[in-house]
């Protein structure tokens, strides 16, 4: 009888033990899955952290009623797991309220940042990206583009960019995209439209198409799911696009070859590198908690997406050039403005410079 | 200002306009149907998409872009009359159920999507198919107009000769005549033997089909996928282009043009240094301005009418 108690007693420790060694990690998206973009990309980046550092994690999906949002992040946060991870600006206001209510936990938020000046929030790590780097390449990209004598190019100098809302993170993008094109082609002209939606795929085209006949031969999407109506203008129009976020010609791979070659890259967020660059650190020990940090190429946290249609359709020298630009921006040797901040009267100068 | 002045009066603003209007005429025209009939069907928006998703699911099933059509229409005259059995037969309120119908749609179009193809934000997995463009025989040679109103979508022209149908079903035929005196007097109508319920069955169900050949089209001809939420509000604006059109036809046709004018122009004026927001808000300043410019009509008529019943006492 006493051998038996023992030997429950030692399961009992052992199990304890064995349970307490992963790292408990909660993933939660303010949406749902199947984005094909952004939140997909956190997943795969939790799921790699699974493989490589193994991570145990659940994946909460809290749908787009924004009222479930807050309720959920403070029951999450008041359950037994080590770390929280959730993303987006729609979510710093309820982690700035709840993080400190829950000293013992640790928070990662990605692609925003909380304020910090807020206070108590040592717990909260904040990680943003240096789109304006990535569009840098994007820009340089599209000017070679439309300076080339690719078959769909034409003899102007005009590049599109389509914008979902004229908002900091939006222009963020757009600053490094002129200033990656006027660093290649002085004389560029960059045609800018704002959807004013990020659902709205059919004005998405139709403000796309609207650039196409105005003699743009490449165009850049910053819209969500709006923007994709760019990809499909590309095809009326037999014009080239870039995508964003996620790898789109992917998107297009299967159901329409003549859409996806027209997709000569994506500027990629890679959420997926960021998280599991995030997690590593958090178990070395070495990730700042009480701090913003913006990763950029260095980090691999933005960059051009390098598929076969990029192979294809971009000629070696120019994709030789792109990845100088690529190292140069890493040195510090080039430095790309930033609209987070920027005042408004050198925004619209910067647009007005370039406009066609 | 030159530029934009070039863009305007470019041929492909005219065409861009008539792309722009397609699937706000098609909503207007359900929204005045059922409105004669005594029924506001404030679930046009939801049927259109419950039509874009249907159309992208049916084609990518069958391989046909028709067949696809066809379930699109079906799925819309289905619960365009889901809809009205709960307000016919189960006396909800029609606003109410509208509403209800707006958010299943919203929610439920997204599930049968991620059911069906495992995405949940946007069907390019699907290989489904596009409506074919017409290239009008003789028309598409005429210089300027040619190409504005030629090489459409074959549901742009559907659109244009539904204009004509409507207003012939109305006011040309027996039923029509029915339907709209149904919505002018249920009681009147009932006591001459007309049933009434009857009379706003088919009017719903006329405006359901009517929406759903606008959500076949944004995803079948104007982009080539369903996305979610993808209407945009195209149904409400057919429902305020419906009222600005007097809920006649041919009225609603010329207000459709109109807004899907504002929206090409707003669309075009972006290359202008005027504030990108200004621009976005221009179809909807249309729309207020159009309002009221009916409503002050409106007045001016019932202001007359009273000076002569006056006059007549």
């Amino acid at each position: 009888m006493k051998r038996i108690g023992l030997v429950l007693v030692l399961l009992v420790l052992f199990s304890a033990m064995a349970s307490a060694a992963p790292l408990k990690v909660a993933l939660l998206i303010n949406g749902t899955l199947g984005d094909r973009s952004f939140f997909d990309s956190a997943y795969d980046g939790v799921v790699a952290a699974e493989k490589e550092l193994g991570i145990n994690f659940k994946l909460v999906e809290m749908g787009y009623d924004q009222s479930v949002w807050d309720p959920t992040l403070a029951d999450i946060a008041e359950q037994d797991y080590d770390v929280i991870i959730l993303g987006t600006w729609q979510m710093t206001e309820s982690l700035e309220e709840i993080a400190p209510w829950n000293p013992d936990k640790k928070f990662i938020i990605f692609d925003t940042s909380v304020d910090y000046s807020k206070g108590n929030l040592d717990n909260v790590y904040s990680i943003e990206y240096k789109q304006n780097e990535g569009s840098f390449l994007a820009g340089a990209l599209a000017a070679m583009v439309t300076n080339s004598q690719m078959p769909l190019a034409n003899s102007g100098k005009a590049i599109g960019f389509l914008g979902g809302m004229d908002i900091p993170v939006i222009n963020d993008f757009l600053v490094g995209y002129i200033e990656g094109a006027l660093y290649i082609e002085p004389q560029v002209k960059v045609d800018i439209s704002y959807i004013g939606s990020f659902d709205d795929s059919a004005k998405g085209k139709e403000m796309a198409l609207a650039q196409y006949n105005r003699g743009v031969d490449i165009g850049f999407n910053v819209a969500g799911q709006a923007g994709l109506g760019q990809l499909d203008a590309a095809k009326d129009a037999n014009r080239y696009a870039i995508g964003v976020d996620s790898d789109q010609a992917l998107l297009f791979e299967t159901t329409d070859p003549v859409k996806a070659d027209l997709i000569v890259t994506s500027m990629l967020k890679r959420i997926d590198n960021s998280l599991v660059r995030a997690l590593k650190m958090h178990i070395e020990g070495t990730l700042p908690y009480g701090e913003a940090e913006a990763l950029g190429l260095a980090e691999e946290a933005v960059g051009l997406a390098d598929n076969a249609y990029y192979q294809k359709l971009i000629s070696p020298e120019f994709r030789a050039e792109l990845e100088k630009l690529a190292e140069k921006i890493q040195k510090g040797e080039i430095q790309v403005s930033s609209a987070l901040g920027m005042p408004a009267q050198e925004l619209n100068a910067l647009r007005d410079s370039v406009r066609p | 200002m030159g530029s934009m002045l070039r863009g305007i009066f470019s041929v492909g603003f005219g065409y861009s306009m008539l792309r722009v209007t397609t699937p706000i005429l098609f909503a207007a025209l359900g929204a005045v149907i059922s409105e004669r009939a005594g029924v506001v069907n404030i679930g046009l928006e939801g049927i259109m998409l419950i039509s874009g998703v249907s159309g992208v699911l049916f084609s990518a099933w069958t391989g046909s872009a028709w067949l696809g059509l066809l379930g699109a229409l079906l799925m819309s005259i289905l619960f365009a009359l889901f809809m009205g059995y709960f307000h016919i037969k189960l006396g909800t309120d029609i606003i109410l159920a509208g509403i209800a119908l707006n958010v299943i749609a919203s929610g439920g179009t997204v599930f049968v999507l991620y059911v069906a193809s495992g995405d949940r934000g946007i069907s390019s997995s699907l290989a489904s198919k596009v409506m074919p463009t017409i290239s009008l025989p003789v028309i598409s040679r005429i210089p300027v107009l040619g190409p504005i109103i030629s090489g459409h979508n074959v549901l742009t022209y559907f659109a244009l000769l539904a204009v004509i149908a409507v207003w012939y079903f109305m006011y040309k035929t027996p039923v029509g005549l029915r339907l709209r005196a149904v919505g002018e007097s249920p009681d009147s109508a009932a006591s001459v033997g007309i049933s009434v319920d009857r009379m706003r069955f088919l009017a719903l169900g006329i405006s359901g089909l009517l929406a759903g050949f606008g959500g076949a089209h944004l995803s079948m001809g104007y982009v080539s996928w369903f996305s979610r939420d993808m209407t945009a509000g195209r149904g409400f604006i057919g429902l305020a282009a419906s009222a600005l059109g007097g809920v006649h036809p041919i009225g609603t046709a010329i207000a459709s043009l109109f807004f899907g004018f504002a929206d090409a122009l707003s669309n075009y004026m972006q290359s202008l240094s005027i504030p990108s927001e200004f621009v976005q808000m221009i179809p909807y300043l249309a729309t207020l301005l159009g309002l009221g410019i009916f409503a002050r009509q409106q007045m001016a008529k019932s202001q007359k009418g009273r000076k002569q019943a006056k006059e007549v006492a």
